[in-house]
């Protein structure tokens, strides 16, 4: 289940890789909030035909639950917004890596203290381990990013 | 590029390099979000919320933020547009995977596969973008990312 469960985490990166490729066209074209609306636009009418044909009757509704649970998209919108910004003032690289390092900070500490009703994960030697890998990591993904802007 | 020291400059890369990092623990949180919800309402339901709510905070964006003379999407080629398709698989996939794995260990998964999906797309020149060749460096990247992987699966 684990390992089932990692391979869709890797898919959904793949998704989202393709997604920012297509999207970085896009937005060059008719702009970055039109193109931000559309992704998001589309991305309820898809949910909404699936959600029609697919979905299994449920105990509770959104209507149900407290109003903080509904506010996930208050944390992917101003993401977009801030990329726009920064982007220009910091470059690629910079950005790259911080986006990365907020994410794991933060996906690493919501585990360990079991934030927002999540089944807490403790820190362990492991995951310290892993933090090194990816600093590792982040590096190469900073130096690769870096000539590019050079010569673009 | 002047070699001069502009404090007030250095002050303002520094407060985007902090809403940048802001914007990444952002992303952490809107997984951390799903998850439960998604066992309460069902998964469709909770990528619903993000989709829902999302597309009209972007709505209000566009409307009043976006330049005003931008081109139509129907001036552009249909394949462009699809992006919005792969979100919800995204979001979904979240959804399922938090409860199961943790955090921590989806977003390393989804870095893994962006990380190596960016390698195929620069290097076939795949979607329009310019063509690459393979890069040693993100190669690299990419391995110590799948070791990160173990080592957080093993715990």
């Amino acid at each position: 289940m684990t390992i089932f469960m990692i391979c869709l985490a890797v898919l959904g990166g793949a998704l989202l890789s393709i997604q920012a490729a297509i999207n970085g066209q896009l937005g060059a074209k008719v702009g970055v909030f039109r193109c931000a609306f559309l992704t998001f636009a589309l991305g309820a009418v898809v949910t909404a035909l699936l959600i029609f044909f697919f979905e299994p009757p449920q105990a509770h509704s959104l209507m149900d639950v407290p109003k903080w649970q509904l506010l996930g998209a208050l944390c992917g919108v101003p993401y977009i917004v801030i990329m726009v910004l920064a982007v220009q003032r910091i470059g690629t690289a910079a950005a790259t890596v911080a986006v990365i390092f907020g994410q794991l900070a933060m996906s690493m500490l919501i585990d360990n203290f079991g934030w927002l009703g999540n089944t807490a994960i403790a820190f362990s030697p492991g995951r310290l381990a892993a933090v090194v890998c990816l600093a590792i990591a982040l590096f190469f993904i900073y130096s690769s990013n870096k000539p590019k802007k050079a010569s673009a | 590029m002047l070699f001069r020291f502009d404090l007030k400059e250095a002050i303002m890369q520094l407060i985007f390099l902090f809403l940048v990092i802001a914007g990444g623990m952002g992303l952490s949180v809107e997984a951390g979000l799903l998850g439960p919800l998604g066992q309460q309402v069902g998964d469709l339901w909770a990528t619903f919320s993000i989709f829902g709510v999302g597309a009209a905070l972007t709505f209000l964006l566009m409307l009043f933020f976006s330049p005003r003379n931008s081109p139509s999407f129907f001036a552009q080629p249909g394949w462009q547009l699809l992006g919005g398709i792969l979100g919800p698989g995204y979001v979904v996939i979240l959804t399922l995977a938090t409860p199961v794995i943790g955090i921590a260990m989806t977003m390393i998964g989804i870095l893994a596969g962006q990380v190596f999906k960016s390698l195929v797309i620069d290097h076939f020149g795949l979607l329009g973008t310019p063509h690459r060749r393979i890069d040693g460096k993100r190669i690299i990247a990419l391995v110590f990312i799948v070791i990160a992987l173990a080592l957080v699966a093993r715990g």
